[in-house]
């Protein structure tokens, strides 16, 4: 068993975002709250829940954790973001001005923390910076290009690129840079210098919706999924990017996590996260899957005549009831995957072998990928 | 006679219902899915179709030319719609009738659709808070043993409607003897 703990959290689990430490984890149980558990990653622990933030009307449908700042940012089906940051021993809400007339559907803070991005299903995407004047966080809205609902939106590491993905079936790049908030040179990226709200990349590789953009930690590759069961692979991003897409046998995924800049892991409806890595040629292919499923039980019968007997016995009168079991630590569709070291202890040569998974079944679930018995991965690792 | 025709309809039951549930099991990937078109909302889309973007392709898959099964996906929500089996007027009215009896009573079934669509005879509507609620292989079971059961009824009820008639007929006849 590849997984470390399992913590069975609530009914059903939207979002979750780890602290800077790992410490402490917030979740959102399907409902408009925030619980903040406080965590430990040793598989026997149990988590004990400590604040609970209450200030959206709606499905809270995104939480990011900065690291440094240690503010969270939530946004909700109801419009609304908020900017949490914790003063003495409560947590402080912030409204966001997003100027949204529609659902916000996922947020993430930029890799300098001074600005977020927020995915809507206004077919904007908002980028929020804090005006020091006014006291308040200010979106810019990228009004442009989208033509559905934005499902993920993920910063490059540069904190000036932004990749969204949407139900129209594509994945692209933006520039979000800001006057005022980040500095002139940031501006040239692969691209050259570029303005806010510039699409820069359509990645048209999906025919069906897309979800979970990610990039890898050097910003050279982004990873998304489409729900046709399919996962890209973009490479070099830039004015010539190399893209390859795998076609899956499985059920579509939800969300890709870069381990290093040649290992991802992904997780969906299978319940199972894969692996997949990239080879020196830089072709990514499917390793494995990282949870043990045990084999549903086999009714044996004796003899060769017996079970020719049984075949026509199920074939023609009353067949028995097919009950179907699941043997996956997940019950439910894997919704979020997040990494479980933390920023200090990221190296380019060190690849994570921690990270987390949330489903629909309300469970966490710590993966420790030194326990798989992948001896062929952990020797490319 | 009577016996290898029950064969045969047997032989064509457990591949179209190994093909439906592959099917569910595809198409019952749901999430949730706030309304695009009006704010604050969350719809089945599959019930609205207003943005053609958001459905799937419905598939239809039947068994013979009066049994079949309709199902339309969407990012959200799943209708299945079935078709079932009627040979003569007989089990025509005992199908409408025993189904109409279901529908009416679809609030404790929660998947049941209280109106089938058009030209089916009963319907579901699945959606992503049912998948969250409950097991996903347990609604594709659901629906699997229903689809087998609404045949067993439907004979059985057929049946006792035959021995019924067979009983009274006799009875009313025997004063005439």
């Amino acid at each position: 068993m590849a997984a470390g703990g399992v913590h069975h959290l609530a009914q059903c689990i939207t979002c979750h975002a780890w602290n800077a430490d790992m410490s402490m984890v917030a979740i959102c149980p399907n409902n408009n709250e925030v619980h903040i558990y406080k965590a430990s990653v040793s598989p026997n622990a149990v988590w004990e829940r400590v604040y609970v933030l209450d200030k959206h009307e709606q499905l809270v449908s995104g939480i990011d954790w900065a690291p440094k700042s240690n503010k969270i940012v939530t946004c909700s089906h109801d419009r609304n973001s908020y900017v949490w940051s914790l003063e003495g021993n409560e947590w402080q809400a912030t409204l966001v001005i997003l100027r949204l007339n529609r659902a916000a559907t996922s947020v993430e803070w930029g890799p300098q923390e001074n600005k977020f991005a927020v995915g809507s299903g206004a077919k904007t995407v908002c980028v929020c910076y804090f005006e020091e004047d006014n006291n308040w966080w200010v979106s810019k809205l990228i009004r442009k290009k989208h033509h559905s609902t934005i499902t993920s939106v993920a910063w490059h590491p540069n904190n000036v690129l932004l990749a969204t993905t949407s139900t129209d079936s594509k994945c692209r790049i933006f520039s979000a840079f800001i006057k005022g908030v980040d500095a002139r040179k940031d501006a040239t990226t692969a691209f050259g210098d570029v303005k806010f709200g510039e699409e820069l990349i359509q990645l048209d590789l999906a025919c069906c919706w897309s979800f979970g953009a990610h990039w890898s930690p050097s910003g050279n590759s982004l990873a998304y999924v489409g729900h046709d069961s399919t996962i890209h692979f973009v490479t070099d991003v830039g004015p010539t990017p190399r893209a390859r897409s795998l076609s899956l046998r499985h059920l579509p995924l939800r969300d890709v996590l870069f381990l290093s800049e040649t290992r991802l892991v992904a997780g969906g409806f299978d319940c199972n996260p894969m692996l997949f890595g990239s080879d020196k040629n830089g072709v990514w292919e499917f390793i494995s899957f990282l949870d043990e499923v045990k084999p549903p039980a086999e009714t044996k019968t004796d003899t060769m005549f017996a079970a020719a007997k049984g075949k026509f016995k199920w074939l023609g009168s009353e067949n028995p009831s097919e009950e179907s079991t699941l043997s996956t630590t997940h019950e439910s569709c894997i919704t979020m995957i997040r990494p479980l070291v933390p920023l200090s202890e990221r190296h380019p040569e060190n690849p994570m072998t921690l990270f987390s998974t949330s489903g629909l079944d309300g469970r966490v679930v710590i993966w420790d990928l030194n326990n798989v018995g992948d001896a062929l991965a952990r020797l490319r690792l | 006679m009577t016996i290898r025709f029950v064969f045969l309809q047997a032989n064509t039951l457990r591949p179209y219902l190994t093909c439906i549930r592959n099917t569910l099991t595809a198409a019952m990937c749901l999430q949730n899915f706030p309304c695009q078109e009006v704010e604050r909302h969350n719809k089945p889309e599959v019930e609205f179709k207003t943005s053609k973007e958001l459905l799937l392709n419905p598939i239809l898959i039947c068994r013979n030319e009066a049994e079949k099964c309709l199902i339309e996906s969407s990012i959200n929500s799943l209708r299945i719609s079935i078709k079932v089996k009627q040979a003569d007027e007989l089990e025509n009215i005992l199908a409408k009738k025993f189904l109409r009896f279901l529908s009416m009573r679809a609030e404790s079934f929660q998947v049941l659709r209280r109106k089938p669509v058009q030209g089916y005879d009963i319907s579901f509507l699945i959606t992503n808070f049912h998948c969250e609620e409950m097991f996903k292989h347990k609604l594709i079971d659901f629906v699997v043993a229903f689809m087998e059961d609404i045949d067993k009824e439907i004979s059985e009820l057929k049946l006792s409607v035959n021995t019924r008639g067979r009983l009274v007929a006799t009875e009313f006849l025997r004063q005439f003897t």
